[in-house]
């Protein structure tokens, strides 16, 4: 591309720039020879007056003009000065005067036009250019033809040079502007080199590499929109790496959560075949190996559950909100006794609409998640209320609480606050999974805040529906 | 036999470690995170430490920088080739990942034991002693004459007490792997060993499976 613009340029240019030169060339080169020729003209047309009257003085002498030419027309060859003149007279076809010897004209110079008329013709003799003019004497001389020349060869050689230097000139010229285009134009397609760098740059991984922004031009902003896209790629490329790493921090906590129960349940398995002695050690391991499959049932269960909720379509109606919330009531109540924990409800809406099965599964989870992190004598609190428009419902412990740091996560499956992943709460670590998928499929937003010792607040924030 | 500290956090598989070393003759503390661990290992001697990776409180890698000195065996459902370079770089003695089988597990407590030399090299029950080190063995005090294996089966059977053991494992672990024979060899030796040593009592028949050396 570069290089074309460059060829094409040059080209351009070479042309325009060499026309110019050969049309002034040719202008004035015809301006000499128009000026030479008037010059002649006037000057032929001055001797053939002033010879009449050199004529008619000597007739009326009565002496014989053939005789005295020489004497006569003498004066007249000194004209210019400068010996760049010559004349020549004839008498019908015979030259009877001519004030150099070396002048030798064209065959037919004593015929001029018969009609009066002065013929100029432009004449080349040994290497010099002349402008001859050539004219018969008016009546009664018109045997006699006066013929002028005049030698324009400086002229000439003048404007040779100058027309050869208009071109050597022209040739530094075009140099110099080639090289000045080079330049300009490198500097035009340094961006281009940049950017096709940075291309490929980011095509081979380095996606944080930029274009450096300057000025206001059409580059900059070019410039402006290749870096918007890098960003986009980068930002494309870290969410894909970010999704890969979460299916693979799931691999691995599945991979771990099935770990330790098959570990149990095969070694409780081989115990009692390989060791256990008494009815007491039998019941012992057999009871870890109902537990632990019981662990993994769940396991699957909930992974069936998350499977399911992503394909299934919801049934959504308009639900109670008493309906609903007395259902989860009715769950949750043995289970608060138990740890003697309060559970407070209140609706500030009336109905909802929504998958009453899947809410009451989502409800029941984040309670069921909030009783876990409560103390004994600690409270919780459901609220269905109105913010901005939006149906919105909570529920807040005040419980032992977590860091924003586990907030960030605690809706990826198997996730646990505990490094430890023990299970002292119980579950299978899939209950916000399966909240957030719940809550996905009701296109609501599942939002959790959160301090440690203070308590956690779970949100449901509805879509507003039309 | 040895003191074994038993740090995991899990109760049905600290419950199934303390069980299966037991019942091989091993006295065991179980514990069930870091700092436990550590206040454990304050206060008493300890021969060997099964240590599980991911606990509440200190993970194991933290427990073992502070442990230095006392054997352990690390024992994690990580059982990534990094874990496992990051665990046996740390010094540990071995490296264990779930799910493991029992016969494993206590091979390679045994084997870390006779390296760091805390197993005690002589067994006695009855009247009965075995002298591993001099692969000597005595009836109420005089010597019985054993073929070589017959004491690498005996060995066998008292390094795994308690547990039965199949006709091929213990040809795999008294014989070793390469070895092509009929099952029948085991239970010739089975029978030589209960006659010279007196044991038809001690080393049981286990009903289609094997034999079990009952302590």
């Amino acid at each position: 591309m570069k290089y074309r613009t460059f060829m094409t340029t040059l080209a351009l240019f070479l042309f325009s720039f060499h026309l110019g030169i050969v049309i002034i060339s040719v202008t004035t080169f015809k301006d000499t020879v128009r000026r030479a020729e008037e010059r002649s003209l006037s000057e032929h047309y001055f001797i053939t007056s002033a010879l009449i009257k050199d004529f008619q003085a000597v007739e009326s002498r009565g002496t014989e003009i053939d005789g005295s030419l020489g004497s006569l027309l003498q004066p007249y060859s000194y004209l210019s000065g400068d010996k760049k003149v010559k004349l020549a007279l004839y008498k019908g076809n015979q030259l009877v005067y001519s004030s150099g010897q070396e002048l030798t004209g064209p065959s037919n110079i004593g015929e001029p036009p018969e009609n009066g008329n002065r013929l100029v013709s432009i004449q080349k003799a040994e290497g010099r250019t002349y402008v001859m003019v050539s004219g018969k004497l008016p009546e009664p001389y018109e045997v006699y033809t006066l013929v002028y020349l005049f030698d324009t060869s400086e002229a000439i050689t003048a404007w040779e040079q100058m027309k050869n230097m208009l071109f050597v000139a022209g040739l530094l010229l075009s140099c110099l502007f080639a090289c000045g285009l080079l330049i300009l134009l490198n500097r035009i397609f340094q961006p281009l080199a940049q950017i096709s760098q940075t291309s490929r740059n980011i095509a081979a991984g380095a996606y944080e590499t930029r274009l450096p922004v300057s000025g206001h031009d059409e580059l900059s902003e070019m410039a402006q929109s290749f870096n918007h896209m890098a960003e986009e790629i980068q930002s494309q490329i870290h969410q894909l790496a970010k999704a890969a790493e979460q299916k693979q921090q799931f691999v691995d906590n599945l991979a771990h959560e099935l770990r330790t129960p098959l570990t149990a349940i095969y070694g409780y398995a081989e115990y009692i075949q390989k060791v256990a002695r008494t009815e007491e050690d039998k019941l012992f391991a057999t009871n870890y190996i109902m537990s632990e499959s019981r662990r993994l049932q769940n396991i699957a269960y909930r992974l069936l559950d998350l499977a399911t909720l992503r394909e299934n379509k919801l049934e959504q109606s308009r639900v109670r909100m008493e309906e609903l919330v007395g259902g989860v009531e009715r769950a949750m109540s043995i289970k608060a006794a138990e740890r003697n924990v309060q559970i407070r409800y209140e609706c500030r809406f009336d109905t909802l609409f929504c998958d009453p099965d899947l809410m009451h599964i989502l409800l029941v989870n984040l309670i069921d998640n909030a009783l876990k992190a409560c103390h004994p004598g600690g409270l919780i609190q459901l609220v269905a209320d109105l913010e901005n428009g939006h149906q919105v419902i909570a529920v807040q412990d005040n419980g032992k609480g977590m860091t924003e740091e586990h907030l960030a996560h605690i809706t990826e499956a198997f996730y646990r606050v505990d490094p430890s992943r023990s299970r002292a709460g119980g579950g299978a670590g899939l209950g916000l999974s399966l909240c957030q998928q719940i809550a996905d499929n009701h296109g609501a937003k599942l939002s959790f805040s959160s301090e440690p010792g203070k308590g956690t607040t779970a949100k449901i924030t509805f879509a507003i529906r039309s | 036999m040895a003191t074994i500290l038993i740090v995991e956090d899990e109760i049905p598989i600290n419950e199934l470690l303390k069980r299966n070393l037991q019942s091989v003759g091993h006295t065991c503390i179980c514990v069930f995170d870091g700092r436990a661990a550590i206040h454990e290992l304050e206060q008493r001697e300890v021969d060997l430490v099964l240590l599980d990776i991911m606990l509440p409180e200190l993970d194991g890698y933290e427990v073992f920088r502070q442990i230095r000195g006392t054997p352990t065996i690390f024992l994690t459902a990580k059982s990534s080739l990094p874990d496992k370079v990051k665990g046996l770089t740390l010094g540990a003695d071995d490296y264990l990942a779930k799910p493991f089988e029992m016969l494993e597990l206590l091979a390679r407590v045994d084997a870390v034991l006779r390296r760091t030399k805390k197993e005690c090299r002589r067994f006695e029950l009855d009247g009965v002693t075995i002298d591993f080190e001099s692969r000597q063995v005595f009836l109420d005090g005089s010597p019985v004459e054993c073929t070589p294996k017959e004491f690498a089966l005996l060995e066998v059977l008292v390094n795994n007490r308690n547990i039965a053991l199949s006709r091929d494992k213990l040809l795999e672990l008294a014989w070793g792997f390469d070895y092509v024979g009929d099952t029948r060899t085991v239970d010739v030796h089975i029978q030589k060993l209960r006659k010279k040593l007196d044991m038809e009592s001690r080393i049981k028949t286990v009903y289609k499976m094997g034999y079990r050396l009952e302590v």
